[in-house]
Order: structure tokens, then C-alpha cells, then sequence
């Protein structure tokens, strides 16, 4: 049997076993709507009521700034267009020009409609200074939202100096931590956030779901109107079965961080050593502060979406470019953003491990790309 | 132009063999292969090869027909 190696968690990952099972009642029995008075809906309400808080605690939020979404995609259109919307006087967004397709094409759509934008540049590592952010910003700065970490080369900001920076000029700070969620420590006051979007199938949740956190007393005008459902911010009847796994995959998550964080870095370290090695040539990509197991690496002289596509036939899932990319040859935004040359940006692919990847996969791995490079 | 397999001689490669070499061993290539010493070389089976060449064309890639 051909093997299957799994190295594309960045993309999404698996649904964790507990979360499918808490979500399972909420399928078939308990389906009732949470927001009906009568006793069949007293379930998916305290589910509901216990999930939020479960969020709430894991990033230390209280459970009225939690917000459940569609997911990631739909939390940060949110946060960009609600924000925009919600103050007519202070019309400018500052962004950075790594953010996710996500981020950019709300910023493009406010853009047509006569609200500024600004793209923060990065340096080669994909990192945005404070020092970048205070040349750009100005008191007509409604939003800044820079991501926690990039989902091409993994690299990490520093949220709570920017954070700082927006403060200073009256401006909301937002982050994309869709790729950081459950996978490093998030505390939003120790951060100074005052919104951060998050998608559950990134963090072993399922898909479809996610959650907006906005601090107590933002300024953000409604996402979807139509029923009472979050506070009145957005309608829709909720998807209880999804929140609930959501939930219990990000406790599960952060209840295990540390053990999963020292097995993931034993296996990029494993990787990384084992190329290194075999005398392939390659560069890493992002910052030494990255994600655990987001590892970007550019192979001169060859074609990545040749490699993804010859490590797809060996079993070996990875991504070149970003996910939502994946169809398209052009080089990334990203790649381009940190300046690497067309060579390099041509040959990069992008490998994201996670907590149940294994050694032998590791191996796999390096032996594939040295059957590809031979 | 004629195209044929640089391992077995099969001639007149169809453009979507050439393109299925094209994707898999790069644009630049000189010597293409025929879909079975392809599938040979890469350690799958044709019928990979042929799930893969479908998959470019719904993505709407111009090598292949």
C-alpha cells in the first residue's frame, strides 16, 4: 500500500477524535435551536454557553467577546468591513503586504469604496517593525491588522509592540491569528488586540467554523443582520454541532501545547538536519520565531509545483505557494514580498507538520526529495 | 513537431503526454517520456498520471486538451 504522508497542516488538519465525538449528538438527537425558549433547546443553548466560555478561557477573553463565524475568511472580512463601516470620520486601514488573501481582498473592496489602505512592507524574514508601522500611521487610522503568523513562512510578529503603536493613535488593532490559534500562547490583554480571528480546522476543529474575539467597547458594525443570534453582531442561526467541536479541539490543543510544540520542533529539527545531509541544496524561508512545524524551503533550479505534484504521487502532501493558491503558478505574494529572488520563489515549497506527524514521515520525506533531486 | 519517448522510441507524443511531462519534470525539459515510461520512471501507475492530467485540465491548464 502506497504510504501517505500528511505534511500540509497549515491547509487544514485532521478533525481531532474527541471533537467529533462531542459534536455527534448535535447532529441527529439534540437538534434543536438554540435560540427557541422551550425546554427541547435548553442543550444546544448550554452547549452554546459552553463553548463560548471554553474559547473565552483559552485566549483569555471573557465570553462576551467571543463571536462564532463561518471561520477565518468570514471573521476577517468582518473585522476589516465592520471596522471601516462603523467610523466615517477616521477612514484609513493599514495592513501589512503578507496578510492572507483574506485580509487583502476585504482591504481591496473597502478600498473601492473610497476607504484608504496602506500595506506595510516587510523585511526578508517577513517581520513588520513597529518602527515601519509609526513611518505609516497617522490619526486618521481607523484599523491596523497585521497577522500573528504567516501561513506561508511561518514567521511570528510582534503583536504587542504594534499593538501599542495603533493604541497610541486612537487606532483598533486587529490580527489574523488563524494560523497561531492553538498553536502558540495567546493571552489578547497580554497581546493588546483588540479583535483576533481565528478558524477551527486550522487547530483540529472542523471546518466551517470559526470565531471573531472583540474587546469590550470596539467600535464594529454589525456582519449580518436578521435575527439576535451574537448579541445582534451576527445573524444566524448557530451551527452548534461545529462550535462545539471547535471548543474541545482548542482545549485539547492548549492542554497539550508544550508536548506538542517539543514534538513538532524534534521533527523539523530532524528534517532540516536530514537535508542538510543529503546535500540538497536549499534556504529556509520566514524568521527564526515561527510557527512550530511551518517550514518554507526554496530548492534553486527546480519547479515547486513540479515537487508538490512529485511528492503528491509518492504519498506526500505539501503545499507550494499559499493553500488558497495552490492552482496557480504564479509566484506568492508572500515570496515576493520578502524580497526572494525569482529562482528561489519558483522553487519553494511549503511544508507544515503537525502533532501527528511521526519520524518515519520525516524520512519519507527527505528520501522522496532525494529520489526527485538525484 | 515530433515528439517521442527518449526510453522507448513510442513516437508522436500526444500533447498531453508532453504536458504531463512538462508539469512533472519542468517547462524546460528536452527529452519527454511516453506515459508508461513516465509512470515507470516516477514509481506510479498511469492511471495516476491520467487522474492528474484531468485534474489540470478542470484547473483550466493550457498544455493540456
Amino acid at each position: 500500500m502506497k504510504q501517505f504522508v500528511y505534511a500540509d497542516n497549515a491547509a487544514t488538519t485532521q478533525l481531532d477524535t474527541d471533537a467529533f465525538e462531542a459534536m455527534k449528538p448535535f447532529f441527529l438527537g439534540e437538534y434543536g435551536n438554540a435560540s427557541q425558549p422551550y425546554s427541547f433547546a435548553r442543550t444546544a443553548k448550554k452547549a452554546l454557553k459552553e463553548s463560548r466560555e471554553t474559547i473565552a478561557r483559552c485566549i483569555g477573553a471573557t465570553p462576551e467577546e467571543i463571536f462564532f463565524t463561518s471561520g477565518g475568511t468570514e471573521s476577517n472580512n468582518w473585522a476589516v468591513k465592520g471596522s471601516a463601516f462603523s467610523d466615517s470620520n477616521k477612514r484609513v486601514t493599514i495592513t501589512s503586504s503578507i496578510e492572507h488573501h483574506a485580509i487583502l481582498r476585504p482591504c481591496a473592496d473597502i478600498e473601492r469604496m473610497g476607504y484608504p489602505v496602506s500595506y506595510l512592507p516587510v523585511d526578508i524574514n517577513g517581520v513588520v517593525t513597529a518602527k515601519t508601522l509609526s513611518e505609516y500611521i497617522r490619526e486618521n487610522t481607523r484599523l491596523v491588522s497585521v497577522m500573528m503568523a504567516n501561513n506561508e513562512i511561518g514567521s511570528i510578529q510582534d503583536i504587542s509592540a504594534l499593538a501599542s503603536v495603533a493604541h497610541s493613535y486612537g487606532a483598533t488593532f486587529h490580527t489574523d491569528a488563524v494560523q497561531a490559534v492553538g498553536h502558540i500562547e495567546i493571552d489578547v490583554n497580554a497581546l493588546s488586540v483588540d479583535m483576533l480571528s481565528a478558524s477551527a480546522h486550522k487547530f483540529n476543529g472542523p471546518k466551517g467554523v470559526g470565531f471573531l474575539y472583540v474587546r469590550k467597547d470596539t467600535a464594529l458594525a454589525p456582519y449580518a443582520s436578521g435575527g439576535v443570534q451574537e448579541g445582534g453582531m451576527r445573524a444566524g442561526t448557530e451551527n452548534i454541532a461545529s462550535i462545539v467541536g471547535m471548543a474541545v479541539a482548542l482545549e485539547k490543543n492548549i492542554n497539550k501545547m508544550d508536548k506538542i510544540t517539543a514534538h513538532i520542533e524534534m521533527l523539523e529539527s530532524m528534517l532540516l538536519q536530514r537535508l542538510s545531509e543529503s546535500n540538497i541544496p536549499f534556504s529556509r524561508n520566514g524568521s527564526e520565531k515561527h510557527i512550530p512545524g511551518n517550514i518554507s524551503l526554496s530548492f534553486p533550479g527546480y519547479d515547486g509545483e513540479a515537487l508538490l505534484h512529485r511528492l503528491d504521487l509518492m504519498g506526500i502532501c505539501v503545499s507550494t505557494g499559499s493553500a488558497c493558491d495552490s492552482k496557480e503558478t504564479k509566484v506568492s505574494h508572500v515570496l515576493r514580498a520578502i524580497g526572494l529572488n525569482s529562482d528561489l520563489a519558483k522553487g519553494t515549497i511549503r511544508l507544515s507538520l503537525g502533532k501527528s506527524n511521526t519520524e518515519q514521515d520525516i524520512d519519507a520525506i527527505v528520501d522522496a526529495l532525494k529520489r526527485i533531486m538525484k | 513537431m515530433r515528439v517521442d519517448c527518449v526510453i522507448c522510441g513510442k513516437g508522436c507524443l500526444d500533447k498531453n503526454s508532453i504536458g504531463i511531462n512538462k508539469k512533472l519534470l519542468g517547462e524546460d525539459i528536452d527529452n519527454f517520456y511516453c506515459m508508461d515510461c513516465l509512470a515507470e520512471y516516477l514509481g506510479c501507475t498511469v492511471q495516476e498520471l491520467l487522474d492528474k492530467i484531468e485534474e489540470f485540465k478542470e484547473e483550466g491548464c493550457k498544455l493540456f486538451e
